[in-house]
């Protein structure tokens, strides 16, 4: 169940990809910086992970474990969360924020909406255009039924309500990006109503929210997308249009959010759920996924305000903020036009209703335009378009077929099938598209069936080790060779039999570990034969020989073995057995065993 | 005569009423029309025609886009276009063995009643007044109507949005036919307004018309708004059910709409009219007086429906992707300026400008609700009054079972007769003097009878009607409704008409 899911959705989330390759792979310099780098990543969308020019730099010395390296990152978020609380705690008292969000995600589809032309968008400029592209007198539009497919698989995977019949409007206005001078899209009936996204602590929601937070979908409409237009000042504009009418989906979100973190961590989930069943194409730093937020704000203490959208009456004049293209925009943008309307109205002023910008890294949200340059679209019912009717059959397949939600794979993997934490859970899903998972479970299936033969042994702690051994030892030698997710560096036969033979104790964790490390670079020989011809088969010492290896490392250090016993200082046992798994035999001496010789010996307990 | 023979007295007719205006793009005297001719009148000889339009000239008026030859709308905004693909219908006749006659002049992108607003100037008329003054051709399809009137051409396309190819057809004399919506493609059509634009036929009798439409009636699945194979076989079994496929014979119930004989109609109009209903009835057919109590308000809601869709459609030419583009940039390089402001001002002319301005604010967020939905329940309101009267049922009437309000009995009628427009052409000098104090609404009268049947997509062939028993002169537009789907039927009656002598 849990994997088709994931196969299908290979390819489709380069945005995590990017931001946690770079959270949990990247090595990063020490915390000690003043601005909030792990902090802004984790929220951010710089570029794609496969760009060696920033990682190529990095030193050994600069290299950090990776757990601590997760756990350094966690103090940011942390740090810089609490910062920003501090800096708000007496506004938010006094203010409480109103936020809608609008997502704007291009569909998954081979054709664009209302024409044959391929969606591709990376081939020569203004190749993938038919006549009704371009508005060419005479043309009409050609209704892709197949755009539909990943439109309802979005919908339903949001929880909407799909409605048997649609419409599709014409929204008017003139730019050199859009050819015929309006945009079809479904204004007045939309094809999907009254859905819901669910949020939890672990999606990064704003701790003021609690564990849980649920923010209703008003609705989703299919609409056209807009030519790329490429501006060379002073007065050149080039506009290809093979990105002219690729389809695309608007979620439109109640105002209903009352956090900037919390309609970050919205877009972010809204994402990742599109991701999560196909229905998309890329995500928000590919330019796939753009979001607008509407920002409004009331005085708690004061009767509510006069205003009234989607239903939602009391809240303050609002303002929109457009084409904000990733998770830290959308957070900071809101912090800041926030503070602006925070500002306006204690000193005396008025919010206008108006339509502004925000550019990464500045301070303040910029007026685009204000209500008297407010656009009046002339939302229009399109002649030439027949109603969408959707039959409740199409629906019933679609929703049978829809791979387990991010929330649902969460779940499971902390369940008790596979018993993994929730820390552990989170990457192993969001990283390398889910490239990981799926790798993951390769493993997992591939242990299962080696260890048929053990059947009274629990599966879940394989599977949890398993877990480790992909998210940490393996994500260790990425970090360590700088190379990005693949899952062929160390075949899951080969990762799965590893663990199998420690399993079953024919080597050692150690030897594992160096197994593991022998294939990450490059050695294909098959695992039985890797250990068979390195002899690495754990060949366990009699009591005998750990007696004689352990006295040959006490007389090492006799005065240590004295304050150890004078002192009661047992901890500093750990010496002499470092040095008995050093100088023994490569891969036999087992620590534990090791360690209750040394005791034996040293402290006198036991037997002598 | 050989079809050779025929096209090159048309061509020779082309040059010799070259003054009346009626091709923006003729055709030349030589060309590979001469050759397809020649191919045509072979296979003639042969026996084997691939049609009865094999080798004839076909006029395309310049709003019907074809590949050789240029499609300007009359626009200043297109002067130079030629559009890269044929539009279905020129695709269809060219299969046919047709070809095409040149491109005819029209009132800018199909809007106006007396193909005046044109950037290649005014069609003139072949008939003239008692004084020999020029008379309107009518419009938008004007130049197709008096192509078709001095034989320039076999037959003609036009397109009727509110009557654009009935009235040039009652002003020259021919006969015009606008099928029902949906029947004939409109890939290619250049829209106007589309939930009314239909591509009409122009022909000098009602046979000729009828041998255009065979080859055009066809589902064509570029088109969204094109009746489907489905729809079309649950049409004709309607149709030959029942006891309505013998009509003709047995005698047609003809409903005369009362709320059209009104105090503006021209004598001469009333007495084709009057004329034509008894001879009607001499064949044996029964005339029925029936109510359309809508019509008042149907041509206000047209003028509201039809330049909202203009100002929607017409948006698309900016001149970036094609077309003309005013010289300089085009927003004067001052960001306040509105974009494209001096490519649309300078080529559009005026009626279109007027048309976009009406549109544009009928569909503005403040008179949306009072005009163009209005318009809308108005034009729900034209299609009721024509399911109520006639005897067959609409195909894909949505209200089919609702009751009959007990005013509006049903007369059970399978046409309507009627004027095709209330008065003879105007003189083109009136039109034309910049100083006469004439309001647009005057122009807009002319579609006082034609607009309603565009509203319902209904069949609608005008045809024309001697006013006098003695005189050939005298010519007004006789109107033939049908129930949607009913095509037949109105170019059974249209043919039957023609002979009220």
């Amino acid at each position: 169940m849990l994997r088709p899911c994931l196969r299908q959705s290979r390819g489709v989330a380069r945005s995590l990809c990017s931001q946690c390759y770079q959270l949990y792979h990247r090595t990063l310099p020490a915390p000690s910086h003043n601005k909030p780098i792990a902090a802004t990543r984790f929220f951010s969308s710089t570029r794609p992970a496969r760009n060696t020019a920033q990682t190529s730099t990095i030193t050994d010395a600069d290299r950090v474990p990776l757990r601590k390296q997760l756990k350094n990152d966690a103090k940011f978020v942390k740090a810089r969360q609490r910062e920003t609380r501090e800096k708000e705690e007496a506004s938010r008292q006094q203010w409480e924020l109103t936020v809608g969000v609008e997502i704007h995600a291009q569909l998954d589809t081979e054709a664009k909406l209302f024409s044959r032309a391929s969606t591709v968008f990376s081939e020569v400029p203004n190749s993938n255009v038919a006549l009704f592209d371009l508005a060419f007198p005479g043309s009409q539009p050609e209704f892709q039924a197949a755009t539909l497919l990943p439109a309802l698989r979005a919908a339903i995977a949001l929880n909407c309500d799909i409605q048997s019949a649609s419409r599709f409007d014409r929204k008017h206005y003139f730019y050199q990006d859009q050819p015929a001078g309006y945009q079809i899209t479904q204004y007045y009936e939309p094809f999907a109503k009254n859905g819901y996204v669910d949020l939890y602590d672990y999606d990064g929601i704003a701790s003021e929210d609690g564990k849980h937070v649920q923010v209703a979908i008003k609705q989703i409409q299919l609409e056209q997308d807009t030519a790329k237009s490429q501006d060379y000042p002073p007065s050149t504009q080039l506009l290809d249009f093979n990105r002219v009418s690729h389809p695309l989906i608007e979620v439109i979100t109640m105002p209903q959010i009352h956090n900037p973190a919390t309609a970050a961590a919205c877009v972010r989930k809204i994402q990742a759920i599109l991701q999560s069943c196909s229905a998309v194409t890329t995500g928000m730093e590919l330019g796939g996924l753009r979001a607008d937020v509407n920002v409004s704000i009331r005085r708690r203490d004061e009767a509510p305000g006069t205003h009234e959208y989607d239903g939602v009456s009391g809240l303050g004049q609002r303002t929109e903020i457009k084409n904000l293209s990733s998770f830290k925009a959308v957070e900071e943008a809101i912090i800041a036009e926030k503070n602006r309307q925070i500002t306006v109205l204690e000193s005396g002023g008025a919010i206008e209703g108006e339509t502004r910008g925000w550019t990464i890294g500045s301070t303040e949200t910029r007026r685009l335009r204000g209500k008297e340059g407010a656009v009046d679209y002339r939302y229009m019912p399109d002649p030439d378009l027949p109603p969408l009717l959707i039959g409740e059959d199409l629906i019933g397949g679609l929703r049978e077929k829809l791979p387990l939600s991010p929330d649902e794979v969460l779940q499971k993997l902390v369940g008790s099938e596979y018993g993994l934490s929730v820390e552990d859970a989170k990457p192993l899903i969001e990283l390398d598209d889910g490239a990981r998972l799926e790798y993951f479970h390769d493993v997992v299936d591939i242990l299962c069936e080696i260890q048929a033969d053990q059947q009274n042994k629990p599966l879940k702690d394989l599977k949890r080790a398993a877990g480790n051994w992909v998210l940490h030892e393996l994500g260790g030698h990425l970090t360590k060779s700088n190379l990005s997710w693949d899952p062929d560096l160390v075949p899951a036969q080969s990762l799965a039999e590893i663990i199998d033979h420690q399993n079953r104790k024919r080597i050692t964790g150690a030897t594992a570990k160096e197994l593991l490390s022998m294939v990450f670079n490059g050695d294909r020989r098959p695992i039985a034969q890797l250990i068979e011809e390195e002899n690495l088969v754990f060949r366990p010492l009699s009591r005998e020989e750990y007696v004689e290896l352990a006295q040959v490392v006490i007389a090492l250090n006799p005065q240590m073995v004295e304050q150890i016993r004078t002192k009661n200082q047992a901890g500093k046992i750990g010496w002499f057995l470092g040095q008995m798994m050093r100088m023994g035999e490569k891969g036999r001496v087992e620590a534990p065993k090791a360690n209750e010789i040394l005791k034996e010996l040293i402290m006198g307990n036991g037997q002598q | 005569m050989s079809l050779l023979r025929e096209a090159e007295k048309c061509i020779a007719n082309q040059k010799a009423h070259a003054a009346l205006n009626a091709f923006i793009t003729p055709l030349r005297r030589s060309g590979p029309w001469l050759e397809q001719v020649r191919d045509a009148d072979r296979r003639r000889e042969q026996d084997k025609p691939r049609s009865s339009l094999d080798g004839r000239l076909i006029s395309v008026k310049d709003n019907i886009c074809t590949r050789d030859l240029p499609t300007t709308c009359a626009s200043g905004n297109l002067i130079k276009f030629t559009s890269p693909f044929n539009a279905t219908v020129v695709e269809q006749l060219e299969d046919a063995g047709a070809v095409v006659a040149g491109k005819t002049n029209l009132d800018e992108f199909g809007m106006g009643s007396h193909s005046i607003h044109s950037r290649f100037g005014p069609v003139t008329n072949s008939r003239q007044d008692h004084d020999g003054g020029a008379l309107s051709a009518g419009g938008s399809s004007g130049g197709s109507a008096v192509a078709v009137a001095t034989d320039q051409c076999y037959a003609a396309l036009g397109t009727d949005t509110g009557g654009s190819v009935r009235l040039p057809a009652a002003y020259t004399g021919t006969v015009g036919f606008k099928p029902s919506y949906g029947l004939i493609s409109r890939w290619g059509v250049v829209a106007y307004a589309n939930s009314l634009d239909t591509v009409g036929i122009m022909g000098k009798d009602t046979s000729r018309v009828r041998h255009v439409f065979d080859i055009m009636n066809k589902h064509d699945p570029l088109d969204p708004t094109n009746i489907s194979l489905a729809s079309r076989n649950r049409i004709r079994s309607l149709l030959e059910s029942s006891n309505l496929a013998s009509r003709m014979t047995s005698g047609l119930r003809i409903g005369v709409p009362l709320e059209y004989n009104i105090s503006e109609l021209s004598q001469s109009v009333r007495n084709a009219w009057s004329r034509t209903l008894s001879f009607l009835q001499q064949q044996g057919h029964t005339i029925h007086p029936v109510s359309l109590p809508s019509t008042q308000q149907a041509l206000p809601a047209y003028y509201v429906l039809a330049p909202a869709e203009a100002s929607s459609n017409l948006a698309k030419y900016d001149g970036v992707r094609y077309g003309t583009r005013a010289e300089g940039p085009d927003s004067d390089g001052k960001s306040e300026n509105v974009l494209y402001a001096s490519t649309r001002g300078e080529g559009f002319g005026s009626e279109v400008k007027r048309r976009i301005l009406l549109g544009t604010f009928s569909l503005s967020a403040d008179a949306i609700g009072n005009y163009f939905i209005q318009a809308q329940r108005v034009r729900r309101l034209v299609q009721r009054d024509f399911n109520a009267i006639f005897r067959t049922e609409h195909p894909f009437d949505p209200y089919r079972d609702l009751p009959v309000e007990p005013a509006s009995k049903p007369a059970d009628v399978d046409v309507l007769v009627c004027p095709t427009t209330p008065s003879s052409p105007p003189q083109l000098s009136k039109l034309l003097d910049k100083d006469a104090v004439t309001s647009p609404l005057d122009a807009y009268m002319n579609d006082v009878f034609t607009v309603p049947a565009s509203l319902a997509g209904l069949p609608a062939i005008s045809v024309p009607v001697s006013a006098q028993d003695s005189a050939d002169e005298d010519l007004a537009g006789i109107q033939v409704v049908g129930q949607y789907g009913n095509d037949e039927l109105v170019l059974d009656v249209g043919e039957l008409i023609e002979r009220t002598k």
